[in-house]
């Protein structure tokens, strides 16, 4: 292999091991921390898990009411977009098929969440309220994207 | 019903956020059309098996055995039809029906692959609607869930105007009959096979 080949090769694998690396924003170590919302479904076993389950007219459990609110953040606004499915998997490393079902949302917006906030002493990291985003454009580049798995 | 044998999610922050990760924007795209796609490579997520996880057998730290795995999922949703507008119709901060927004039904569809971190168990497919809910919009929720100028705001929105008109159930209810079952996310209520 000549030099100018391992460089294009390495340049290459550079440029698509970048994404992989940055992708996920760790939210615990982010300026503005989102909240969650303050209800959710009691789920025996668990407890309370700060999500609802949204569902269509004529539901009957498990769904929420209609009309139940599909964001886990709470203070938010923006897109939101949600969904089941259902679907099988193409290849497994033990050779068997699955049945997949998932319920993935996405949130872009604005959020008014909790940052470490100046009271004139040092404290232990008590909180204030501080707007991440614009709450006018749900576009806005300096909105941020949530995904819930 | 099958039985739930893997169960992938993000788990939950410290904070109680409900298996959630930021991501850049670049990995959300919104078309013309109307439609937005998802994009993520590697996403850290745990395998807990079931949701509610069962109680491991001779607890560590964790009361719950979380199995450490990347997750890459490609993702589109489509907007339907039956648009509708949501208004508060309750002032309890923990009633699901305390928020505001237009939303429309929606239908998605996409791809996946994951692994463990360890490599011992691996898996891609497709997934889709199948007739299942699915809804998208926008939405105010918190302190801004009586902003009352936002309604005008989502009415100009050139991503509504756009949107083209679709079924919401426009994907036939395919549910397979498989043996098993592995869930990106429990408690999901879809139309599960026999």
């Amino acid at each position: 292999m000549t030099r100018s080949t391992l460089g294009a090769l390495l340049l290459f694998l550079l440029a698509f091991s970048v994404p992989l690396v940055a992708q996920i924003q760790p939210i615990p170590n982010g300026n503005i921390q989102p909240v969650p919302i303050p209800g959710g479904d009691l789920v025996p076993g668990y407890g309370i898990v700060n999500s609802f389950v949204p569902g269509p007219p004529g539901q009957t459990p498990p769904f929420d009411p209609i009309g139940a609110e599909p964001n886990v953040i709470t203070n938010f606004k923006g897109l939101v977009a949600m969904g089941y499915t259902s679907g099988l998997t193409t290849m497994t490393s033990d050779g068997k098929q699955y049945a997949v079902i998932t319920d993935i949302r996405v949130y872009k917006g604005a959020y008014t969440g909790g940052k470490a906030g100046d009271f004139g002493q040092p404290t232990a990291g008590a909180t204030m309220s501080a707007l991440s985003g614009n709450p006018e454009e749900y576009n806005d580049p300096e909105n941020s994207v949530f995904v819930e798995i | 019903m099958s039985s739930q044998l893997h169960d992938f999610s993000p788990y939950l922050l410290p904070n109680g956020l409900f298996w959630t990760v930021k991501v850049p924007n670049s990995a959300l795209t919104i078309n013309a059309d109307g439609s937005i796609s998802l994009h993520l490579v590697d996403v850290p997520v745990d395998d807990a098996f079931t949701f509610p996880p069962p109680v491991q057998a001779v607890p560590g730290i964790s009361p719950i055995q979380l199995i450490p795995a990347k997750l890459s999922l490609d993702i589109t949703y489509l907007k339907g039809g039956n648009r509708r507008h949501v208004r508060p119709t309750s002032h309890d901060p923990l009633s699901p029906l305390n928020w505001a927004g237009t939303m429309w039904d929606s239908t998605n569809s996409g791809r996946f692959s994951l692994s463990y971190d360890d490599g011992s168990f691996s898996a891609s497919g497709n997934f889709a609607s199948a007739g299942n809910f699915g809804e998208m919009g926008f939405e105010r929720n918190g302190v801004f869930s009586h902003d009352e100028d936002s309604n005008e705001n989502e009415e100009k929105s050139t991503f509504l105007e756009a949107a083209p008109i679709l079924s919401p159930h426009a994907v036939v209810n395919s549910v397979p009959k498989t043996e098993r079952t592995v869930l990106l996310k429990g408690r999901v209520p879809v139309h599960v096979n026999e």
